[in-house]
């Protein structure tokens, strides 16, 4: 076992009666990394993660967590550990106060460090106007930034989040996300799960997971390097009939109907093509003449963003070639 | 555990009694439950007793009639309720409901008991209600025994007397027959169901899953939890002991220590119970369903509504294994016989392997997962 790696993941998987949720999934996370698990609702990050915690049992595959096997160590593991489930899961009938305390004593902080502990997260996540108050009335964002406190009580190496920003407001989700990398400066090692794929750009390393198994992994940049093979290039034509046969010698990933034009119109409509380019500037010449030869007007190309979800959707529809 | 921290166990205990005074539903259930149900029973069987009121035929007239008609009237649990002018008049009455029994004093009865003939008093009873109908056959026989007595010594005649005799007496209340059930009632659905839902709601609501993430361990999770509806419901206990005591003027002719004793014993298991019933049951309603559940055979057969005994052979092999019957006969014998603990080895005995039972299976099959 490499000390290096934080989590050692090798074909995991969970059966649930006759669904599968996790389908032989492998996965190396690095100490000192922020990793994530990207990918739909459904995908298995969450039956992951808690066979990763050693909440559930696997139906088989191995895991090993700084070096402790799952489940069977997990009294090891829960001591470096901090965790944050999907859904809110702290008492509701206590204050913000009472349920950092509670947590601190179960990890056996002394009375006066608890109370210093306490204060220090109160200010760091900015909730100490809010210390007495019941956790049940929290705003959803407030109700995040607590279970992050009590994740963060016993000052864990790792910290396990299970879609930490759902539900939540994009300048909130980002807010976190300083939280997150302020904290991860500090070497705390970070695995994180979210389907929203912007926010996954914030990770040093991703994994696209979908239908429980690992589809593509690496760099949010590597990945869009690897997944694509080149750049991507936006186009915009109008024109009638199919502006992607014209461009047969390239590959091309999205196509939708722009403007106000709507098919019917006289002109034909305007349609935003992305196209896949094997290196941008010399090929956008050779496509604008190609669609004009055609018979289209190019209105615009350029090369443009690749987001995660570019890379998603194209991970999943080539699924297995990729992967 | 490092110094100055508060152990893991007293930290639940904590967090359990603070979520206790903040949750209504709860409150309701330790503080006014025992409260009312010690008023209603007060109120129903603390009074005089009632009297059954029956339908008098008297076809003699004469002056032997007369006197069986006052000697029901100086009866303590019989009165006569209404006349009738025949057998068939009162045979309706008694049908529909009008009185539970009619007493037909025939023509001639005085006379035939003058010359020194035998005679017959017909008694039409209501069945439909056993135990009324065998209070009411009681009284007519003690009412015929009486009056017996009074024509025997007129007339110079023999008779056999009885006199009764009481040990435990001279006469044991209903308030008193019944302070121990009640008592067990309440010691019984209030803790079972109020804690029945210590596990299952964090696991509803999901708060479950963050606390096994912590180094809490199975037996922290159990035992702070058991000791905090402890120290709830052990008001509980004490309001009914104190209700009986001292308002209803319940005398306890043993040691009040010994009474606490058991009744602690007895609690302990109940809340070991319902602890069992939190760690099976997947929801809150299922929860509160088998603790309301489990408490009907308790109650059927725990001999505080019928004597076991009586009923038949299984009844009694039933009781045996109810707690709430050894409870029950430990706490009549220790209030109104006087009796020690040990004299009372085998229900003690008893009440402590189930306190023992209930409080071991909880945490030996609670699981720290989620699934």
């Amino acid at each position: 076992m490499d000390p290096s790696l934080a989590v050692e993941i090798t074909g995991l998987r969970k059966v649930f009666g006759t669904f599968v949720a996790v389908d032989g999934l492998d996965l190396r996370i690095k100490k000192g990394e922020i990793y994530g698990l990207l990918g739909p609702n459904g995908a298995g990050k969450t039956t992951t993660i808690r066979m990763i915690c050693g909440l559930m049992a696997p139906t088989s595959g191995e895991i090993l967590v700084w070096g402790y096997r799952m489940p069977m160590e997990r009294d090891a593991l829960i001591r470096i550990t901090g965790y944050m489930a999907q859904k809110f899961s702290l008492y509701e009938d206590l204050t913000v106060k009472e349920n950092l305390e509670f947590y601190g004593r179960l990890y056996g902080i002394p009375r006066k460090e608890l109370a210093e502990r306490v204060s220090e997260l109160l200010s760091f996540l900015t909730l100490e106007e809010f210390s007495g108050r019941l956790a049940g009335r929290l705003s959803g964002g407030m109700k995040q930034r607590l279970a992050l406190g009590v994740a963060l009580i016993h000052r864990p190496r790792l910290l396990i989040l299970d879609e930490p920003t759902a539900g939540v407001d994009p300048p909130i989700r980002r807010m976190f996300w300083e939280y997150l990398r302020g904290l991860n400066k500090e070497s705390v090692t970070i695995l994180v799960t979210t389907h929203y794929m912007d926010e996954a750009e914030n990770c040093d390393r991703i994994a696209l997971v979908n239908r429980g198994r690992v589809v593509a992994e690496g760099t949010p940049r590597d990945l869009k390097r690897r997944v694509f093979g080149g750049d991507l290039v936006e186009v915009t034509v109008r024109g009638r009939g199919d502006p992607a046969s014209a461009l047969s010698f390239c590959r091309v990933i999205d196509r939708q109907v722009a403007g106000e034009g709507g098919p019917d119109c006289a002109l034909g409509s305007a349609v935003k093509l992305r196209v896949l380019a094997q290196d941008a500037p010399r090929e956008i010449p050779a496509m604008i003449s190609a669609l004009e030869r055609a018979g289209f007007t190019v209105l615009s190309a350029s090369p443009t963003y690749v987001t995660l979800e570019d890379v998603f959707i194209s991970v999943v529809e080539g699924a297995g070639r990729v992967a | 555990m490092p110094e100055g921290a508060t152990p893991k166990v007293m930290a639940v205990v904590r967090k359990e009694l603070i979520q206790l005074t903040r949750d209504p539903r709860s409150l309701v259930m330790i503080a006014l439950i025992p409260l009312v149900v010690m008023l209603l029973f007060g109120i129903g069987y603390g009074g005089s007793t009632g009297k059954v009121g029956i339908v008098i035929v008297d076809m003699d007239g004469g002056q032997m009639g007369t006197a069986l008609v006052s000697a029901i009237s100086e009866t303590p649990t019989v009165s006569v309720k209404a006349n009738a002018h025949s057998i068939e008049e009162a045979r309706t009455m008694v049908s529909k409901g009008v009185a539970p029994a009619a007493l037909i004093i025939p023509e001639g009865f005085t006379s035939s008991l003058l010359s020194g003939s035998p005679v017959r008093v017909l008694v039409i009873i209501d069945e439909s209600s056993p135990t009324l109908a065998s209070t009411v056959k009681d009284s007519m026989l003690a009412v015929t025994y009486n009056f017996q007595q009074e024509f025997a010594r007129q007339v110079h005649g023999p008779s056999v007397e009885l006199i009764y005799n009481s040990v435990y007496g001279p006469t044991v209340t209903n308030l008193e027959a019944f302070t121990p059930f009640v008592i067990a009632l309440v010691l019984q659905l209030v803790p079972t169901t109020l804690i029945s839902i210590a596990i299952c709601r964090e696991k509803e609501k999901g708060t479950f899953e963050q606390l096994i993430m912590s180094p809490v361990g199975r037996l922290d999770i159990i035992f702070g939890k058991l000791a905090a509806y402890f120290i709830a419901t052990i008001a509980d206990m004490l309001i009914t002991l104190f209700v009986a005591i001292n308002v209803f003027g319940v005398v306890i002719r043993g040691s009040i220590f010994d009474l606490l004793l058991i009744s602690t014993v007895y609690l302990l298991g109940s809340l070991g119970l319902g602890m069992l019933i939190s760690v099976l049951s997947r929801n809150q309603l299922q929860a509160n369903q088998a603790a309301i559940f489990i408490f009907i055979p308790f109650l059927l057969f725990c001999g505080g509504l019928a004597p076991v005994e009586l009923l038949s052979p299984q009844a009694a092999a039933i009781a045996n294994v109810n707690p709430m019957y050894h409870f029950i006969m430990a706490f009549r014998s220790i209030m109104i016989k006087g009796y020690g603990i040990p004299q009372l080895l085998q229900p003690v005995a008893a009440l402590l392997v189930y306190m023992g039972a209930m409080m071991s299976i909880a945490p030996a099959i609670l699981k720290l997962r989620v699934e």
